[in-house]
């Protein structure tokens, strides 16, 4: 049955044999291991055994993550159809298929349609398009860990639920890599008690080998970020070294400028150097990724945009510029070198301070213990319900009662109230609840037969044009004068650029020209200048897995191991930390009060992630403030946190336990930060996804321009006029699951409150607090009340010479 | 209602600024507004977007209560009225000036005013292809740069954005003078906001609720 000869692994002959027998389930193996083929040859394997059994139509419904994946992933199957000689046609439907062909395939539908769960959805939108489910045997839905995670998961169990009711007969598989909630996975995947669910893990094992860079000299106050270009010279030899090599960085602005970088350092490598980004044009994306696997290039700078995706045969070395913040994310990384079975994965660690040695320290042991995170299955969406019950509207319509089931057999909803859907459906047909303030609103109307339907063909055009649960910041095109797209930009970043200011994108220096209909106009630019866009959301937060090793290293790297040889090589620095003030063991919690010039700072150091820091940080502060009322300036990194004041700051070792404590957690919490200014961010995307706001497609000519608002505008209103609103308590719960990780939060003071507290003083800055300092004086967030706020900075920034 | 004011000289006038989003030209006992964007709620309600009409008449009764604050004898709109030009959104305004029998209202046509110059008027309703001059004032809705005489305008829905070290950013509504205009923020609540960074030559009196700031 293996088509070319080699010998099936033998999760793949589990698979195909559990599948003959009717079950569904969630087929687990690393990348490169034929996962496609142990589900795809199933399929065909039984209707060879059972052709009777199969109707015309779609056979099996391949939902993938990735559009890139989507071609690649056709061509295999139909050259194996064609090896084992079915008359099979396989096709792929998502958002690059041209119109032509989608009339074609709606005409008559494919055997093996490839598609992704938005182009799904928007098959839902389409009249009378139930007929092309019914024939359904299986559907597979490839890459779930990285669709569990976050809603674009729900609109998977939503389609899910739906294409049960239409075909009875359907079997549904899972594929996933490992994650660390695999039996979640698989029930949030298949809720459904008739389906019989098995789970067939690879025993299979991808080999991972991590190697640390160290730099010339250890730094023992560490500057965050500052090592960058001195590490150069080292990334250099291995470029050349191997064939291909991946780099990695975290965020687009820092793959923008270590392109620069490299060039700089090898003018040589021009032409076999390039840089891929999500905000990169399509096409020349394209070209990359063409370049690669055809091993054209030397070494690509790239973000979690090539994550995932096409393998590339040639890349045989991946580079990690930083800390990747996740086991996960970096095992996944490593898997894109050496892709064939049993070939090694080879990473890179360049720190870009000392201090993300001990991350790779982490990382390493984090890799052979084989310990990743999990992926938080998302739950009570209202914003995708809405979105949902609106698709079926403009489809076929729905009635309440059978949507209400279908909903309900989701894990997402499966805790849905009557109440809530009620709301739901009013929602979608009044407005909101006091009638007399939506007149006018007709979005979805319910005809004589009970049925729920949308009329009106532009609210149906403006629906399927909002499909998904991908929300982008707004974004523009970036277009040459003379013709030919660069790529894309937010818009929050252009708007701040005034005619002829030059700025970094793809590698290019360019000149702005002028702005229009969503296109930014731009040409070569001469100007040595340029400011890299700083691109919005690109912090990614330090799953709590990797925090616990990273306390774990730390604690350790008083006594390294004898492998752990960047743990040896900073070793000056680790005794500095020792001399001034202390390495925390791991049942020890660190608090350093420091006294300079600058005034009086006091450093902790919870190792949860930025994200979390600017919980506890802000907690700790309004703590203080009740015993003393302070101001304070806050600054923080993944490591700890600072508060600095130009007075005492009254934390001694009779307070700090109560300072520290995890009485009263969240009514403190709640007390000490802007919820509601956290929630309207979370709205965001809520906005956008349930159709409250209309998004332009960039470089589209028309835009919705007298139906434009923002959400924090809407967010305002509906506080005013809808407080029960469920799409309001949706962003606060989603600050309080996602923002504040509640769960995160609480387990943390249990582990500080278990823990020795520890006050170290000192007349200067240790090894840890340093590069919390040198952040601050990028960033830094304050605890004064809004008018307070703009009062100093009046005062101090904008000083206005009275006349 | 609470509100701040703040008192400023053009061309020896006295304008009193109000954190409502109106002027008083007291020397002319004129209110000034701009980018009332009357029927917005109703035209992104008509295109499947459930916005309340509870906005739109709370900005109705904002005006409402600067007319009875500053008893003015002219309501003087620089603009954008209404939001889609429809007919309802006409009357609605129409029907809320009844109220006041003995308010002169002069609109100045901004680009979302579709409606005639010589359309059925009620009795004191004016409106203006271009300008209205009032010396030593021109009324215009676009801000234009450059002449010579003192403009009073809307359209930009100007705001700042404060930038101290570090994050996130504070943005605010202002009024935004420069040397021979005025531009008013927008007066409905249902607006965004053009936000620029402060620049010298201009001075902005940023507000929130409580307070006027001059930078």
């Amino acid at each position: 049955m293996a088509s070319n000869g080699n010998e099936p692994f033998k999760f793949q002959e589990q698979t195909w044999a559990k599948f003959s027998r009717g079950h569904s389930g969630m087929v687990v193996a690393p990348t490169g291991f034929g996962k496609t083929f142990s589900v795809f040859l199933a399929v065909v394997i039984d209707y060879l055994n059972h052709p009777n059994n199969y109707k015309k139509g779609i056979k099996l419904l391949w939902i993938s993550p990735l559009r890139s994946l989507a071609k690649d992933l056709a061509k295999a199957m139909s050259e194996a159809i064609e090896d084992i000689g079915i008359d099979w046609e396989v096709a792929v439907r998502n958002g690059d298929t041209p119109q032509k062909v989608r009339r074609q395939q709606e005409r008559l539908m494919p055997d093996v349609l490839i598609t992704t769960p938005e182009t799904l959805h928007l098959l839902f939108s389409q009249k009378n398009n139930s007929r092309w489910f019914k024939s359904i045997s299986c559907i597979a839905v490839d890459e779930w860990h990285e669709l569990i995670g976050n809603k674009r998961g729900v609109l998977v169990e939503l389609a899910l639920s739906r294409i049960k009711l239409l075909s009875k007969q359907v079997r549904i598989w899972g594929i996933t890599a490992t994650i660390g909630n695999l039996d979640q996975a698989s029930k949030v995947l298949i809720p459904f008690p008739d389906l019989k669910v098995v789970t067939i893990k690879a025993r299979e094992k991808k080999k991972i080998k991590v190697i640390p860079v160290l730099p010339d000299e250890v730094e023992v106050l560490p500057w965050a970020g500052h090592l960058g270009r001195s590490m150069a010279s080292k990334i250099i030899p291995i470029i050349h070294e191997n064939k291909t090599t991946l780099i990695f960085t975290n965020t687009r602005g820092q793959s923008e400028l270590w392109y620069q970088i490299l060039l700089e350092a090898d003018p040589d490598l021009a032409g076999l150097l390039a840089i891929h980004h999500g905000s990169i044009d399509k096409k020349l994306r394209n070209w990359i990724e063409e370049s690669i696997s055809e091993g054209l290039l030397k070494a690509v700078v790239c973000t979690s945009s090539l994550d995932l995706g096409v393998d590339f045969k040639p890349v045989d070395c991946v580079i990690q510029i930083g800390s990747a913040k996740g086991i996960s994310r970096f095992m996944q990384r490593a898997g894109r070198s050496g892709h064939s079975p049993y070939e090694v994965s080879k990473i890179y660690m360049i720190p870009t301070h000392s201090l993300e040695l001990v991350e790779a320290s982490a990382l390493k042991e984090a890799v052979k213990e084989l310990r990743v995170e999990d992926r938080e299955p998302q739950i009570l969406c209202y914003d995708v319900l809405v979105q949902f019950l609106v698709t079926l509207a403009v489809g076929e319509g729905f009635s309440h009662e059978d949507t209400l089931n279908l909903v309900r057999a989701t894990h997402a909803f499966n805790a849905l109230t009557d109440e809530e859907f009620a709301w739901a459906i009013q929602f979608i047909t009044q407005g909101g609840s006091t009638l007399k303030s939506y007149e006018q609103f007709h979005r979805v109307y319910k005809d004589d037969n009970g049925l729920f339907k949308v009329k009106n063909r532009r609210i149906s055009m403006l629906h399927r044009m909002n499909i998904g649960a991908i929300v982008s910041d707004a974004m523009l095109r970036v277009k040459f004068l003379s013709g030919g797209y660069v790529g894309m930009i937010e818009e929050f970043f252009i708007s701040k650029l005034k005619p002829s200011d030059s700025f970094v994108l793809a590698g290019r220096v360019l000149e702005l020209i002028h702005i229009k209909d969503m296109t930014a106009y731009v040409r070569i630019s001469k100007s040595k200048k340029a400011i890299t866009p700083s691109w919005m959301g690109g912090r990614l937060p330090l799953t709590s897995y990797m925090s616990h090793f990273l306390r774990k290293k730390l604690s350790d790297a008083l006594e390294p191991g004898i492998r752990e040889r960047e743990l040896k090589f900073l070793h000056p620095l680790i005794s500095r930390q020792a001399k001034y003030s202390q390495i925390p063991r791991a049942n020890e919690f660190l608090v350093e009060l420091i006294q300079t010039k600058e005034g009086n700072h006091l450093y902790m150091y919870p190792f949860e992630g930025r994200l979390v820091h600017e919980v506890i940080s802000a907690l700790i502060a309004y703590r203080i403030s009740k015993i003393k009322p302070l101001t304070f300036t806050i600054a923080m990194n993944d490591y700890g946190f600072e508060l600095l004041s130009d007075q005492d700051i009254p934390i001694n070792e009779s307070n700090i336990d109560m300072i520290l404590s995890k009485e009263n957690l969240m009514d403190d919490v709640i007390a000490s930060i802007n919820a509601a200014e956290m929630a309207s961010r979370k709205f965001r995307d809520i906005a956008v996804i349930s159709g409250l706001v209309v998004q332009s497609a960039p470089g589209a000519n028309k835009t919705n321009k007298s139906l434009q608002s923002s959400s924090g505008l809407i967010f305002r209103v509906l506080e005013e006029n809808e407080p029960n609103n469920l799409l309001l308590r949706q962003a606060y719960t989603e600050v309080f699951d996602q923002q504040i990780e509640e769960v995160r939060l609480r387990a943390a003071f249990d582990r500080i409150s278990e823990s020795k507290l520890i006050i170290k003083r000192s007349n200067t800055f240790t090894p840890l607090s340093f590069p919390i300092k040198v952040d601050r004086l990028r960033q830094s967030v304050s605890s004064e009340k809004l008018d307070k706020r703009i009062q100093r900075i009046q005062s101090e920034i904008y000083k206005k010479t009275k006349v | 209602m609470n509100y701040v004011e703040k008192e400023i000289h053009i061309n020896n006038q006295r304008l009193i600024l109000n954190n409502l989003r109106a002027v008083f030209w007291a020397d002319h006992k004129s209110i000034i507004v701009s980018d009332l964007h009357v029927g917005k709620s109703k035209h992104f309600r008509k295109h499947g977007i459930p916005i309340s009409s509870k906005v739109q008449e709370s900005d109705l009764e904002r005006l409402h209560f600067l007319i009875t604050l500053y008893k003015p004898e002219r309501l003087i709109i620089v603009g954008d009225l209404f939001h889609s030009g429809h007919k309802d959104e006409v009357s609605i305004f129409k029907k809320w000036l009844e109220r006041f029998p003995l308010l002169e209202v002069h609109l100045i046509k901004g680009n979302h005013d579709r409606i005639s110059s010589n359309s059925p008027a009620v009795n004191n309703l004016y409106i203006y292809d271009d300008e209205l001059k009032l010396t030593p004032f021109i009324f215009v809705h676009i801000p234009i740069d450059a002449v010579k005489d003192f403009t009073i305008s809307g359209h930009l829905h100007p705001g700042i954005r404060l930038k101290a070290r570090g994050r996130p950013g504070i943005t605010l509504p202002c009024f935004k003078l420069c040397k021979t205009q005025l531009v008013l923020p927008a007066f409905s609540l249902f607006t965004g906001l053009a936000t620029e960074s402060i620049r010298k030559s201009n001075s902005y009196y940023a507000f929130t609720d409580t307070s006027f700031y001059e930078f």
